[in-house]
């Protein structure tokens, strides 16, 4: 176990752009090394990030069904989201974690088409409801961003 | 040289040996890097007392975009035809006997770079005027003159903008690893407000940008390259394409790292004699970034599996996905950051 894994790698991302990569016998291998370092430095970051970022989507995703539900007169969708809310995952490993937020994506992309439609309406709850839902998609794509020098 | 250079270097002098009918000596052949959709390789030839410069396109196991050789080289001939810059094209071969795959020769075009990177700064506004003209020079040019229509799939433009949002909706569909609510809300929304219909059906090249093109030191475009996704429908497609944000992230204000957005737009509207609707730009827009998922999504979904294990194709399912990404939501939200917007007309 190295418990600070994302400097560690981050590391052996330096070391392959600094003296590998300069020593490639060609353009192609060269250009394919500092590829890879570039891969490396994300995953240094998604090591250090990516349960925070799928736990924390999963709980955005539950508040704003349980903000949902009460308007909601489609019981099926109501029924699946609430399926998902009462999800548990079988660990903390990241795939469980992984499959479990995918489910809870799954249902709020359908929610979202839901109150898009109910918007078109002019019911209030449902523009208040699509603001939630992609204030919650900024937060998504901001956990996902990955930081890039240059 | 590596094994598989040997080995393709013996297998391409055979080739080309039985089509010229002249004992031909392959020698200097090395991989191009960053060619994403076929593996790409440079040699030279030489038979007859004669040496001339190839690139060899052959297909991959896997790629970044599901691609047809045939319409590649199809529309490289036409183009070639008609006078525009590109490689000279010179075999097509299907037969998977000689090099274990399909692939096409093309003439190489010599003395240039492809590199974004190493662009001179003092060629780029010039660079600039030149390939949006070339982009409007295609979008001027009658795609049943050149015979596209052979070879290509005939939209009308009641139905183009719809086949593609189509197109690349099942890409998505079929290979995303997880859920993309942007992507899924982009869809949504570019369904609800479809474009009006083109004032004309044009080639569109699929992929025009900066860094699909060949250029000398002196600032002059020789040859435009990676035609793969070439088809019939609307100009605006490619006008989209080439001034996505993704294109120029590092310098936002310079359409392709190039010239100012406006300008971009002039040069284009000038050399196609297509006046920019406002409206279907932004649709167009809007479906190049979806598009720009599609092909990010794809990547991602052949190197997980295993279908390639090419670094550029996880580098386009991570870091293109994650900026992409980041175009989108600031496209589609009620309350956008307008970071990408004022690159709008």
């Amino acid at each position: 176990m190295i418990p600070r894994g994302a400097d560690g790698i981050r590391h052996l991302a330096a070391r392959l752009v600094a003296d590998i990569a300069p020593r490639a016998g060609d353009s192609y291998t060269s250009a394919d090394l500092n590829m890879m370092a570039l891969l490396v430095t994300m995953v240094a970051q998604d090591y250090d990030r990516v349960a925070d970022v799928l736990v924390s989507d999963y709980n955005d995703i539950c508040e704003i069904f349980h903000e949902a539900l009460p308007h909601l007169d489609d019981a099926a969708l109501a029924s699946r989201m609430e399926s998902v809310v009462g999800l548990n995952a079988p660990s903390l490993r990241v795939h469980d974690q992984s499959t479990r937020t995918d489910a809870a994506l799954r249902v709020l992309i359908e929610l979202h088409a839901a109150i898009e439609d109910l918007e078109d309406h002019g019911l209030p709850w449902a523009a208040r409801l699509n603001g939630r839902i992609w204030a919650y998609l900024a937060r998504y794509v901001a956990r996902r961003t990955y930081q890039m020098d240059g | 040289m590596t094994t598989r250079a040997q080995t393709l270097s013996r297998c391409l002098s055979d080739y080309l040996h039985h089509t010229w009918q002249s004992p031909t000596d392959v020698t200097d052949l090395a991989r191009i890097p960053g060619g994403a959709s076929r593996e790409t390789w440079r040699c030279v030839a030489r038979a007859a007392g004669t040496a001339r410069g190839l690139i060899v396109r052959i297909d991959p196991l896997s790629s970044l975009i599901d691609t047809d050789r045939r319409t590649e080289y199809l529309t490289m001939e036409a183009m070639y035809r008609a006078g525009l810059p590109v490689a000279e094209p010179l075999l097509l071969e299907e037969d998977s006997r000689w090099l274990g795959r399909p692939f096409s020769i093309s003439a190489e075009v010599p003395g240039c770079e492809a590199s974004p990177e190493g662009i001179p700064a003092g060629h780029r506004v010039t660079m600039g005027r030149q390939l949006w003209c070339l982009l409007g020079e295609i979008a001027r040019l009658d795609p049943l003159a050149l015979g596209l229509d052979r070879f290509m799939s005939l939209p009308t433009v009641a139905t183009c903008a719809m086949e593609q949002l189509e197109y690349w909706r099942k890409v998505i569909v079929d290979d995303e690893l997880h859920p993309n609510p942007v992507a899924d809300a982009a869809v949504r929304w570019l369904l609800k407000h479809p474009p009006p219909p083109p004032q004309k059906l044009s080639l569109v090249h699929g992929d025009y940008r900066t860094g699909n093109f060949l250029y000398t030191p002196d600032g002059t475009i020789k040859a435009i390259v990676d035609w793969e996704m070439a088809h019939i429908g609307d100009p605006l497609e490619d006008l989209a394409w080439s001034l996505d944000p993704l294109w120029h992230w590092q310098q936002p204000e310079l359409a392709g790292r190039l010239l100012p957005h406006a300008e971009a737009v002039r040069h284009w509207e000038e050399a196609s004699g297509i006046e920019l609707d406002v409206e279907a730009f932004r649709w167009w827009r809007i479906f190049a970034s979806l598009k720009g998922m599609g092909i990010w999504i794809s990547s991602s979904e052949d190197f997980h599996n295993g279908a390639s294990k090419d670094p550029i194709l996880a580098i386009a399912g991570w870091l293109m996905t994650d900026r992409q990404q980041q175009i989108l939501l600031d496209y589609l939200r009620p309350a956008p950051t307008r970071r990408f917007h004022e690159v709008m007309k």
